[in-house]
C-alpha cells in the first residue's frame, strides 16, 4: 500500500507541475477535460461501481452545478459561493431522484435515472424565464488572469479529492455496506444495513462532486445550454469512463478518462458526430469482453496468477 | 415470556394460502424446527418473521416488541439473524469480508469486525477458507457462510432456512453437531427442513409440523414423528410401516 501511496503522491505532484512545462492552452484544456472526467468517473463510481446502482442520469447533478452557478450569480451572489449553491441544488436533486429511483432495482433503476435527468433537461429547455431555455445562460468566470491553468489545477484538485474520498470510503464500514448492497441487497438487509439510507448517502457524495465538475465545465465555456449540461451525452460519458476503466476500483475511472479523452481528441476531427458510434462500440466491447473494465481485469488476472503460484489450503469439508 | 411469539399469522399470495393461522413460540436458547414438505410455508414464515414480507393477519412479537410490520434491517438490529434457503453470498467478496459485514452491526472498526468475524469462522470450522472468494466455495461451505454471516450480527435468534438441504449425510451431521452448540452461544434457533429427519431428531428441542400453510402438530421430536396426523400427511404410510 505504501508503494501505491508514493505513486499517487508523485502522480499528484507531477500533475500540478504540468502547466509549467506545457504552455499550449489547447493542450491544457484537453488535460482539463481528462481530469474533469476522471473526477466525474470517480464520483459516479461510488454509486455505479461500489454500490452497483447503474445511474445513467448523472447529468442531473452536472447540470445542477452548471445552472446553480449561472443562476445564483444572476441573483447577485459572488461566483464561488454560487458553486456552493450548485452543490446544494445537486444534493437536493439527489435526495428526490434517489428517493424515487432507489425503490427500483436493476434496469428499472437505470431507466428511472435517465427519466429524471430528461425531466430536468426538458424543464431547463422550457422554463425560459428562469434558465433562458435554448438561448442559454451566461456563466461567470471563476478565475482571472491565467485562466486555463487555473481551470486545469482545479480539475486536478477535484479529481484528487474524488480519489481521496473514494479511498476513505473503501476503507470504512460505509464502503463495505455499499459493496454488500451491490452483491446482494437482501443479504445486506439481513445483516441490518439500512440499504435505502446507505445508497442515498453514496448518491449525495457523488452528486456533490459531480456538481463541482459541472460548475467548472460551465465556467470554462462561460455559456451553457440545457442540452449540453443536462444531456444524455454527459450521463453516458461519465458512466462509460468508469465502466471502461473498471467499476469499483480507484484507478479505473482515471484510466477510463485517459483512454476516452485521448480517443475523442484523436477522432473528433475525423469522425465529427460519429464519436457517439465510438462510445457505443466501446461500451459494447467492454460489456462483452472486459466486464470488469481494464483495471478490474488486470487486478483479477494478477490475483489469479498469485493464487496459482501459491495454492490455498483445501477447504475443510470434513470439519467437525 | 417467550423470545419469539408467532400468533395466528396468515399470509396469502393471490389465491395461495402460503401460511394460515400459524402459531408457535420459541424460548431463549431453544432449538425448534419447522418441518414440512416443499410449499408448507416454512420460507414464507421466515420472511414474515424477518420483515421481508408482512402478514395479512396475526401478530409477531420478539423479545417483548411487536415486530409484525418491521423492516428487515430493523429485525436484524433487534437480534433476529437469518440465512437464505437459496444461498445469497456476497459473491465477489472474501469469506472473511462476508462475515465482517455481519460483525459491522456492532462496530464501525474494520479491525474489530475482522476479529469478530474470525471468531465466528473458527466456531464454524471455516478458518481455512477465510481468504477465498465467496462465489468459489462449494455448497456445503456456502451453507455455513450463510450461518456465519448471520451469527456475526450476534443475534438472539437465528432462522436457519434449509441449511442442511443439498448436503451429504456426513456434511449434514457435521453441521448439526455445530448447530447443537448454538444455545451455548446464547442463540436460539428456528430451523426449517424438508427432510433429513435425522438432523431434526438429533438436535431439536421441539418440532412444529406444517402442512399447506397450516400447523398440524407440535411437540418433542420423538413424539411428533409418531403422531398419526404427521405420519400420514408428511412422512407417508411407508415410514410408519418401516419405523413404528
Amino acid at each position: 500500500m505504501t508503494r501505491s501511496h508514493a505513486l499517487a503522491a508523485a502522480a499528484f505532484a507531477g500533475a500540478l507541475l504540468v502547466p509549467f512545462v506545457v504552455r499550449s492552452d489547447y493542450t491544457l484544456q484537453v488535460l482539463f477535460r481528462l481530469f474533469l472526467f476522471s473526477a466525474l468517473g470517480l464520483a459516479w463510481n461510488l454509486v455505479g461501481g461500489y454500490a452497483g446502482q447503474l445511474s445513467l442520469g448523472h447529468s442531473a447533478y452536472f447540470g445542477a452545478g452548471a445552472y446553480g452557478l449561472a443562476l445564483s450569480t444572476r441573483l447577485g451572489l459572488p461566483a464561488w459561493p454560487s458553486v456552493g449553491v450548485g452543490i446544494l441544488v445537486a444534493m437536493l436533486f439527489a435526495l428526490v431522484i434517489g428517493g424515487v429511483s432507489f425503490r427500483l432495482r436493476g434496469p428499472y433503476f437505470a431507466l428511472a435515472t435517465i427519466a429524471c435527468a430528461e425531466i430536468l433537461r426538458l424543464s431547463a429547455k422550457n422554463l425560459t424565464g428562469l434558465t433562458g431555455g435554448d438561448v442559454g445562460a451566461a456563466v461567470p468566470a471563476l478565475f482571472s488572469g491565467q485562466v486555463v491553468r487555473s481551470f486545469y489545477w482545479s480539475a486536478v484538485l477535484l479529481a484528487s479529492l474524488a480519489a481521496a474520498a473514494t479511498l476513505a470510503v473503501t476503507r470504512s464500514r460505509f464502503g463495505y455496506y455499499l459493496m454488500a448492497i451491490r452483491e446482494d441487497e437482501d443479504t445486506a438487509l439481513s445483516v441490518g444495513i439500512d440499504t435505502a439510507k446507505t445508497k442515498l448517502a453514496a448518491l449525495l457524495i457523488s452528486a456533490a462532486l459531480t456538481a463541482v465538475a459541472g460548475s467548472l465545465y460551465a465556467s470554462l465555456f462561460l455559456y451553457i445550454v440545457p442540452d449540453q449540461v443536462f444531456g444524455l451525452d454527459i450521463s453516458n460519458e461519465v458512466a462509460i469512463v468508469a465502466m471502461l476503466g473498471g467499476v469499483g476500483t480507484i484507478a479505473g475511472p482515471i484510466v477510463g478518462a485517459l483512454i476516452l479523452e485521448t480517443a475523442s481528441e484523436l477522432f473528433k476531427n475525423v469522425f465529427l458526430e460519429a464519436h457517439l458510434l465510438i462510445y457505443g462500440g466501446l461500451l459494447v466491447f467492454v460489456v462483452l469482453f472486459l466486464p470488469d473494465g481494464i483495471v478490474g481485469t488486470i487486478v483479477r488476472r494478477r490475483t489469479l496468477a498469485r493464487r496459482r503460484a501459491k495454492p490455498p489450503r483445501a477447504p475443510d469439508h470434513a470439519a467437525a | 415470556m417467550p423470545l419469539l411469539e408467532v400468533d395466528r399469522v396468515s399470509k396469502r399470495f393471490g389465491g395461495l394460502r402460503a401460511v394460515s393461522g400459524a402459531s408457535f413460540s420459541i424460548g431463549e436458547k431453544e432449538i425448534v424446527f419447522l418441518v414440512g414438505p416443499n410449499g408448507a410455508g416454512k420460507t414464507t414464515l421466515f420472511n414474515l418473521i424477518t420483515g421481508f414480507i408482512h402478514p395479512d393477519e396475526g401478530r409477531i412479537r420478539f423479545a417483548g416488541t411487536d415486530v409484525t410490520l418491521i423492516t428487515p434491517n430493523r429485525a436484524a438490529r433487534l437480534g433476529i439473524g437469518r440465512t437464505f434457503q437459496i444461498v445469497k453470498p456476497l459473491g465477489s467478496l472474501t469469506v472473511l469480508e462476508n462475515v465482517m459485514l455481519g460483525a459491522f452491526l456492532h462496530t464501525a472498526s474494520r479491525a474489530r469486525a475482522a476479529h469478530d468475524a474470525r471468531e465466528v469462522l473458527a466456531y464454524l470450522r471455516m478458518e481455512a477458507v477465510a481468504a477465498a472468494t465467496a462465489r468459489d466455495l462449494p455448497l456445503a461451505m456456502l451453507k455455513r457462510l450463510e450461518i456465519a454471516r448471520a451469527l456475526a450480527t450476534r443475534p438472539k435468534l437465528i432462522l436457519l432456512d434449509e441449511v442442511v438441504s443439498g448436503l451429504s449425510t456426513a456434511e449434514a451431521m457435521a453441521l448439526a453437531a455445530l448447530l447443537q452448540k448454538l444455545p451455548e452461544r446464547g442463540v436460539a434457533a428456528v430451523g426449517g427442513v424438508e427432510h433429513v429427519m435425522r438432523v431434526v431428531v438429533s438436535i431439536a428441542n421441539r418440532v412444529v409440523v406444517l402442512d399447506h400453510g397450516a400447523q398440524i402438530a407440535e411437540g418433542e421430536p420423538h413424539d411428533v414423528v409418531r403422531m398419526p396426523a404427521v405420519v400420514e400427511a408428511y412422512l407417508g404410510a411407508k415410514f410408519r410401516e418401516r419405523h413404528l
